[in-house]
């Protein structure tokens, strides 16, 4: 009895000295101001967190065994940049925030969608990667957002794109199935003329349909979601850099090529680039 | 706690509880009269028109309705020449003296039609039950006075096959009630359907699905009282 009761009094105490650890670690920053920046040229390293099962962003290349991804060529570009090591940490959506707070990573690029609660607690750079809501139809059914109004499109029930769709466009016929694979099924019988979802997740269902060239995903979203790096709160010289240096592989083709590689044509999802560095601060 | 849904979500409820009760109303009262054309020719002595009226109880009886609804929504559309059902999925109006009639959407169609053609089978079945409690003595009392057959089963054998089979019949149609919350999988808004779409957008799961369950309870509870109704002014009745 007396040993099965150990190691839970023993975990106890864990917060406790985690907090006591936290209100030590808020202390230090003021008392040694030294800049971001300047630490990870010293150390040359830049520690990164990134997916390590979220292809084509972060995952475990079946090969190599490491991790590659679109997010790992820009956490890449930026360390080269720099002049440094890459270290790259496979991290999963709920330890991001806690990584950079704690400080065991300098960036996030992690598919980190920007939100205004996120924002509260981690600094944006500018976004380097756009996912939006967008159409599946039969070819040469859909082209422009204003033919939405006329149509009867599938979504899926309880999903926001079914709450974007009717906010944006009320003169069109809605209809909600089960999920995505059922409104395609009506897709295909003709019931409705498009269906919507994220448009890698399109991708992804077209991928797998034996027809598919009669089908096709028109290049327009009707909604963003916006995703940059993830930076510790109050580092304005590395924020500058970041977006700086996103800037300037926007510039220069790289992030067109980091695109290509991962959502190109001959891609296992091939998505047109409808979203540049830049076109959103 | 427990905030109240805002008008706007209510009023998605009540057209939900609407579109319910036109369809549960509209499947009813075609399934009895297809259900009642079903048990005659069930209870046909010629095979050509029993046979095929059993393989069809049979075959509705024993698979879900769910699966019929998918049926009638995915696998008959995909049967249908093209143009068809880019013609059933437009809007049609047709002017009629005062009012307009609307063609209905292309899952209300499936959805009716599902719906009726598998309640037809119990409601069959049911009517069925009735015409066989009428005693054989009644037909043969009957045919001794001299009355025409036809006569004989619309005013001796029908009304007391009506007064047998009743009670079920209402058992079936508080069934067409609960079943019709099945058509929202094929995409028809009805009242499950819009309880789900009030919870996606209000996050209010309780209210939502609570104000579903009782407008359900509700619309049964008028088909108990009609029934309770019905039961008792026939227990008035003199009986056979």
């Amino acid at each position: 009895m007396q040993n099965k009761n150990r190691p839970p009094r023993a975990r106890l105490a864990v917060p406790g000295i985690a907090a006591a650890l936290l209100s030590i670690a808020a202390l230090v920053p003021l008392a040694a101001h030294a800049d971001k920046l300047d630490d990870i040229k010293k150390a040359g390293v830049l520690r990164v967190a990134t997916f390590d099962s979220n292809p084509p962003f972060g995952y475990v290349d079946a090969k190599s065994h490491k991790i590659v991804g679109l997010d790992v060529d820009y956490a890449k570009a930026l360390a080269d940049k720099l002049g440094v090591k890459l270290e790259l940490q496979p991290t999963n959506p709920a330890n991001r925030i806690p990584f950079l707070t704690s400080k065991k990573v300098d960036l996030v690029l992690a598919n980190f969608t920007i939100t205004d609660e996120r924002a509260k607690q981690v600094d944006f750079s500018i976004p380097y990667f756009s996912s939006g809501q967008q159409f599946l139809a039969k070819k040469g059914t859909l082209s422009s957002p204003d033919q939405l109004s006329a149509l009867r499109i599938g979504a899926d029930k309880g999903t926001t794109n079914e709450i974007t769709l009717r906010e944006k466009f009320p003169k069109a016929t809605i209809v909600a199935f089960d999920d995505t694979p059922f409104a395609f099924a009506a897709l295909r019988t003709g019931t409705v003329q498009a269906i919507t979802q994220d448009g890698p997740k399109l991708v992804g269902l077209l991928a797998n349909v034996p027809d598919k060239q009669n089908y096709e995903i028109p290049a327009f979203t009707i909604s963003n979601d916006y995703m940059g790096v993830g930076l510790p709160k109050g580092e304005p010289r590395l924020t500058a850099f970041v977006n700086d240096t996103l800037r300037d592989l926007e510039k220069d083709g790289t992030a067109a090529n980091i695109y290509e590689r991962w959502f190109g044509p001959k891609s296992a999802q091939p998505l047109p680039r409808l979203f540049k560095i830049g076109d959103k601060v | 706690m427990i905030d109240w849904l805002a008008p706007k979500y209510l009023g998605w409820l009540l057209s939900g509880f609407g579109v319910t009760v036109a369809l549960a109303t509209a499947a009813s009262a075609a399934a009895t009269l297809l259900g009642f054309m079903l048990a005659i020719a069930r209870n046909s002595a010629h095979r050509g028109f029993a046979r095929p009226a059993a393989t069809f109880v049979a075959l509705m009886r024993n698979t879900p309705l769910l699966v019929q609804l998918f049926f009638w929504y995915f696998g008959v559309a995909a049967l249908l020449p093209p143009g068809a059902i880019q013609w059933l999925s437009q809007a049609h109006v047709w002017h009629v003296v005062f009012f307009d009639i609307r063609w209905p959407t292309l899952e209300t169609l499936a959805g009716f039609i599902g719906l009726t053609i598998y309640t037809t089978a119990f409601i069959g079945e049911e009517i069925r039950a009735g015409l066989r409690g009428v005693p054989a003595g009644q037909t043969n009392a009957a045919a001794a006075l001299g009355m025409r057959p036809l006569a004989i089963f619309r005013y001796v054998v029908l009304p007391q096959a009506v007064r047998i089979a009743m009670p079920p019949l209402f058992g079936q149609y508080m069934n067409v009630v609960k079943n019709s919350s099945l058509t929202m999988a094929i995409g028809l808004a009805e009242l499950s359907y819009a309880s789900r779409q009030v919870e996606t957008e209000t996050f209010r799961t309780f209210q939502a699905f609570g104000i579903a369950t009782l407008l359900y309870i509700g619309a049964i509870a008028v088909i108990e009282a009609l029934s309770m109704a019905t039961t008792h002014r026939h227990a008035a009745a003199p009986s056979r």
